[in-house]
C-alpha cells in the first residue's frame, strides 16, 4: 500500500495518519484539543448571550408585537378540520407519531416539529385532504418547515421522505404537494412556534436545560391534542413552561411579568394529558441529552398518585381502585413489560376523540401499537416479510416474535 | 428497495418506515365518498389528485401555471390537485375569473437586469396596465422542489411591507419556474454610483438621505426578527424618485430571541463582519450594520472599503484600518474559531485619511457602525436618531407627521375608540 502514502511522510500529518495510530501520545492530545474546544464553547455561548441580550434590549418588544401578531394570523381553525370528510381526528396522532421520528431521524431544529405541525393544520384548515394523503400533507408540511429553518445540509431529501413513506407516493407527488401547501397558506410560513416563545420566555433565567426540555416534552405532548390546536403558541408556551418549573420544582425564579403569566385552564387540561403521552414522544425524550424528563414526568406522576391514594381514605376499596388507575403506567415503564395501548386509553379517558367502539376498531387499535423493533427496516410494501403487519395482534408482546 | 436506501447519503440512519397504517376499515363506512371510486382507478400522480366531481376542467395533462399570492384562498381553484374549500370558502361556479394579470404571459419580458446565483432577473411590462415591474425567475429543481431561499424569500417579503423595503406584488408559478413580480426600480445603487456618481462618489446630501433609508429598512427588518444577511450596493435598489429599497432577501432569515446559531457563509466577502469572519455563528442584528457602513463609507470614495480576496486578506483589510483587536480591546476574541495569534498587529487609523469628504458627525455615526466588536455596533433604530440625520428633509417631515398621529392616537383613546392595528396582508 506504499504507493497510497503521501510524499513527504513527516510533512503535512492528514487524517489518514492519525486514524492509523489513535492511541497512546494522540488520545492524549485528541482529549487535551476536545477539553480546549469545550472551554472555547463555553465561552462562545456566554458571548453569544450577551450579545443576545443586547438583541433582546433594543428589539424586544417590536419583535414580541410582531409575533404576536404573526401568530393570530397563523392559527388553524378547528372547526374547520371538524367538517373534513375523510381524515378523522383520531387519525391526527398517527401521523404526528410518524412526524416526530422523521424529525429526530434528520435532525431537524425543535422548532421545525412545531412550525410543521402549524402547516400541516393550517392546511387542513383549508382544504380537503383523503386519507391517502395525509401522511404525504404531513411529508410536505415538514420539508417546507426544514426548508424555512434548518440548515441546508439537514433538510430532509424527496427521496429519503419518500423512502421512510414506503414509496406510497411518488417523488413528484412531494414537490407538487410542496407547492400546493405553500400556495394554499399564500406562502405565509413565519409562523411563530411554541419553541419561539418558550426560548423568549427562558431567555431570562439561567441556562437550565432540563426545564427547557421538560417544557419542549409538554408542548410536544400538547401538539396531539386537538383541545390545543388552535391555542396561541405564545399561551401554550408559557402554561408549559409553568407546568414543566412545577414538575421539576422550579418556583423560585424571577421572571418578567410576561414570562410568568400563563392560564391556569391551560395548564390544568396539559397536565391531564401527561398521563398518556404518545410511545414515540416518552420514547424520544426519555434520552439523556433530552434530560430524560419523560422518566422525570412518569416518577411525578406515581408520586401525585401515591398521594392521592394516601389522601383517599384506605377502607374504601372502589374508589383506590379507581384511583389507582395511573398506577398502570407503574409496571409499563418496567424493563421489558408489556405497554398499555395509549390512545385506546386516552380517547376513552377524555373522550375527546371519539371513534365509534366497534370490533373494527379495536382491532385498528391493535394494529397501531409500536411497531419499530420487531419491523425489518426494508419499508417495501409488498414485501412477503411485511405482509404481518397487517396481522398484528392484540396482544403482541404475549405473542412469540415473528421471525423474519 | 434496499438499492434505494444503500444509494442514500450516510450522514443519518433511515428509519425502516412505513407508511402510516390506517386501515381502511378504521372508517366508519358513511364517510367514504363516491368519488374515491374514480380516484382510485386513476394512475399518475397528478390524474391521482385530479377529482372530476368537484371540477369542470379537463383532467391534468400537465401542471397549468397557477398563481399564488395576493389573491384570496377562497377564489383560487386551479390547483392541480383537486381538492375543494373548507369552511367559509364558497364553492362557487367554477372557474372564476381569472386575472389575467397574474398570468406569466401578462407581462411582456424586457431585458435582462441582472442575474444571482439562483434567479434572472428581467424588467418586465404588464400588458394590461403598462406598469412596469421587475421579474425575478427561480429555476425549479424538479428532484427537490421549491428552494429553500425561495421559501425564505417569498415568506419574509410578505411579512416585511415598507417603503423601504422593495414590494413583492405576486408570486406566479408555472411548470418548471417560479416568477416573483416586484415592483420596478429603476437601478441598483453600485450602478446608481456609476452613472451619476463623480468617479463613483455621490455628494452628501444624497449619501445622507439614502443613509436614512437603508437605516429604516433595516430597523423594519430587526424590528420585525429578520436579518438581511446580504445587504451590499447590488442588493440596494434606488427608484426614479430617488428612494432606497432593500431587496434580495435570498439570504435572510428570521432569527429569535435569544440568538440562534447560523450560518456563517453569508453576506459577500467585502461586506461581511469581523466577528463573522472570525467564525462566530451567534451573530445577530449587528451583522447588517456593518454592512450599512461598508456601504457608506463606499457611497464616498465609490470604491469599496475592504475589497478582500479571501477570509485572511479581509480581515487582514479590515484590521489594517480599523486597528487589529487584542484580547484586551475585545474580551473573548481568542476564543473565536478563527482567531489567530500571529494576526499582524496594526494600530487604528482615522478614518478621515480615506474619507476627506466626510463631515465630523457623519465619521461618529460611521465609526459607531464600523465598529469590530459586534455588542459595540450601534442599532439601527439608534443610528436613525443619530444627529447626521437632524438636517434631512424628510426626517423633519416624518417627526411632524409621527406627532401628529401620535396626537391623534391620544385623542382616540380620549374618545375610548380603539383601533386594530391593521397589518399588510
Amino acid at each position: 500500500m506504499a504507493f497510497r502514502q503521501p510524499h513527504s511522510r513527516y510533512g503535512s500529518c492528514n487524517s489518514y495518519f492519525v486514524e492509523a495510530q489513535d492511541d497512546g501520545i494522540y488520545a492524549i492530545r485528541a482529549e487535551e484539543r476536545e477539553r480546549a474546544r469545550a472551554i472555547a464553547r463555553m465561552q462562545q455561548r456566554a458571548l453569544a448571550e450577551e450579545l443576545s441580550r443586547m438583541t433582546a434590549d433594543e428589539y424586544q418588544e417590536d419583535i414580541m408585537d410582531h409575533m404576536e401578531y404573526m401568530e393570530s394570523q397563523t392559527l388553524p381553525d378547528v372547526n374547520s378540520i371538524d367538517i373534513q370528510t375523510e381524515i378523522q381526528w383520531f387519525m391526527r396522532p398517527y401521523l404526528l407519531d410518524f412526524l416526530v421520528e422523521a424529525h429526530a431521524a434528520f435532525q431537524l431544529l425543535p422548532e421545525t416539529l412545531f412550525l410543521a405541525v402549524n402547516l400541516l393544520d393550517r392546511y387542513c384548515s383549508r382544504r380537503v385532504v383523503y386519507k391517502r394523503h395525509y401522511q404525504l400533507v404531513g411529508c410536505a408540511a415538514l420539508l417546507i418547515a426544514a426548508k424555512y429553518g434548518d440548515k441546508k445540509d439537514r433538510v430532509p431529501t424527496v427521496r429519503e421522505l419518500k423512502s421512510m413513506c414506503c414509496s406510497l407516493y411518488d417523488d413528484e407527488m412531494f414537490t407538487q404537494m410542496e407547492w400546493h401547501v405553500l400556495q394554499t397558506l399564500n406562502w405565509i410560513i413565519g409562523h411563530p412556534t411554541v419553541d419561539a416563545f418558550l426560548q423568549v420566555a427562558l431567555a431570562e433565567g439561567p441556562f437550565d436545560p432540563e426545564v427547557e426540555n421538560m417544557a419542549l416534552y409538554i408542548s410536544e405532548i400538547a401538539l396531539f391534542h386537538k383541545e390545543f390546536v388552535s391555542t396561541r403558541p405564545s399561551v401554550l408556551a408559557r402554561s408549559s413552561l409553568a407546568l414543566a418549573r412545577c414538575i421539576l420544582s422550579r418556583n423560585d425564579q424571577k421572571v418578567s411579568e410576561w414570562a410568568a403569566t400563563y392560564d391556569p385552564q391551560t395548564v390544568m387540561s396539559l397536565s391531564n394529558h401527561l398521563y398518556q403521552p404518545s410511545q414515540v414522544l416518552s420514547r424520544k425524550y426519555s434520552s439523556m441529552h433530552l434530560s430524560n424528563v419523560s422518566t422525570t414526568v412518569d416518577e411525578f406522576l406515581q408520586r401525585q398518585a401515591q398521594i392521592a391514594r394516601r389522601a383517599a381514605a384506605p377502607p374504601t376499596p372502589p374508589t383506590s381502585t379507581h384511583l389507582e388507575e395511573p398506577k398502570s403506567m407503574l409496571d409499563a415503564y418496567g424493563p421489558q413489560t408489556p405497554q398499555k395501548t395509549h390512545y385506546s386509553a386516552a380517547v376513552m379517558q377524555h373522550g375527546c376523540l371519539t371513534p365509534p367502539i366497534t370490533p373494527e376498531n379495536e382491532q385498528f387499535i391493535a394494529k397501531s401499537y409500536p411497531m419499530p423493533h420487531a419491523l425489518p427496516s426494508t419499508p417495501t410494501p409488498d414485501h412477503p416479510a411485511n405482509m404481518h403487519q397487517a396481522q398484528y395482534y392484540q396482544n403482541t408482546y404475549l405473542q412469540p416474535q415473528p421471525q423474519y | 428497495m434496499w438499492t434505494a436506501r444503500l444509494e442514500l447519503p450516510t450522514r443519518k440512519f433511515i428509519y425502516g418506515h412505513r407508511a402510516i397504517g390506517i386501515p381502511p376499515d378504521a372508517v366508519p363506512a358513511h364517510s367514504t365518498p363516491p368519488q374515491l371510486r374514480i380516484a382510485n382507478e386513476l394512475t399518475s400522480a397528478s390524474a391521482i389528485l385530479f377529482d372530476p366531481l368537484h371540477t369542470n376542467r379537463p383532467p391534468p395533462s400537465k401542471l397549468r401555471p397557477t398563481h399564488a399570492g395576493t389573491l384570496s384562498i377562497a377564489n383560487r381553484t386551479d390547483s392541480s390537485i383537486s381538492v375543494r374549500n373548507l369552511g367559509g370558502g364558497h364553492t362557487a361556479p367554477f372557474p372564476p375569473t381569472m386575472d389575467n394579470r397574474r398570468h406569466p404571459s401578462s407581462f411582456q419580458q424586457l431585458e435582462k437586469l441582472g442575474e444571482g446565483t439562483y434567479a434572472t432577473v428581467f424588467k418586465g411590462r404588464n400588458r394590461q396596465t403598462g406598469e412596469l415591474v421587475a421579474l425575478k425567475e427561480i429555476h425549479l429543481d424538479s428532484e427537490e422542489g421549491t428552494p429553500s431561499t425561495a421559501i425564505r424569500e417569498i415568506s419574509l417579503m410578505k411579512e416585511l411591507k415598507h417603503e423601504n423595503i422593495v414590494l413583492l406584488h405576486d408570486v406566479i408559478h408555472t411548470e418548471n419556474k417560479l416568477m416573483l413580480v416586484f415592483e420596478y426600480m429603476d437601478k441598483d445603487l453600485k450602478k446608481y454610483m456609476d452613472v451619476r456618481g463623480d468617479r463613483g462618489a455621490l455628494d452628501p446630501p444624497t449619501i445622507k438621505s439614502f443613509m436614512y433609508h437603508l437605516l429604516r429598512g433595516i430597523a423594519f427588518c430587526h424590528e420585525n426578527r429578520v436579518l438581511h444577511r446580504d445587504l451590499k450596493p447590488q442588493n440596494l435598489l434606488i427608484n426614479t424618485r430617488g428612494v432606497l429599497k432593500l431587496a434580495d432577501f435570498g439570504l435572510a432569515r428570521a432569527f429569535g430571541i435569544p440568538v440562534n446559531t447560523f450560518s456563517n457563509e453569508v453576506v459577500t466577502l467585502w461586506y461581511r463582519a469581523p466577528d463573522v469572519l472570525l467564525g462566530s455563528r451567534t451573530y445577530s442584528t449587528s451583522i447588517d450594520i456593518w454592512s450599512a457602513g461598508c456601504i457608506m463609507a463606499e457611497m464616498y470614495t465609490g470604491r469599496p472599503l475592504f475589497p478582500g480576496t479571501t477570509n485572511e486578506d479581509q480581515l487582514q483589510k479590515i484590521f489594517r484600518l480599523m486597528g487589529t483587536p487584542s484580547e484586551r480591546s475585545w474580551p473573548g476574541i481568542s476564543q473565536f474559531p478563527e482567531y489567530k495569534a500571529n494576526f499582524p498587529v496594526y494600530a487604528t487609523q482615522d478614518l478621515r485619511l480615506i474619507l476627506p469628504q466626510i463631515d465630523q458627525v457623519g465619521l461618529s455615526l460611521l465609526n459607531s457602525m464600523l465598529q469590530l466588536r459586534p455588542e459595540m455596533r450601534i442599532s439601527a433604530a439608534t443610528a436613525l436618531n443619530h444627529p447626521w440625520f437632524n438636517d434631512l428633509p424628510q426626517r423633519q417631515q416624518q417627526h411632524a407627521q409621527a406627532m401628529a398621529a401620535a396626537q391623534a392616537q391620544a385623542q382616540q383613546a380620549q374618545m375610548g375608540g380603539y383601533q386594530v392595528p391593521q397589518g399588510a396582508y
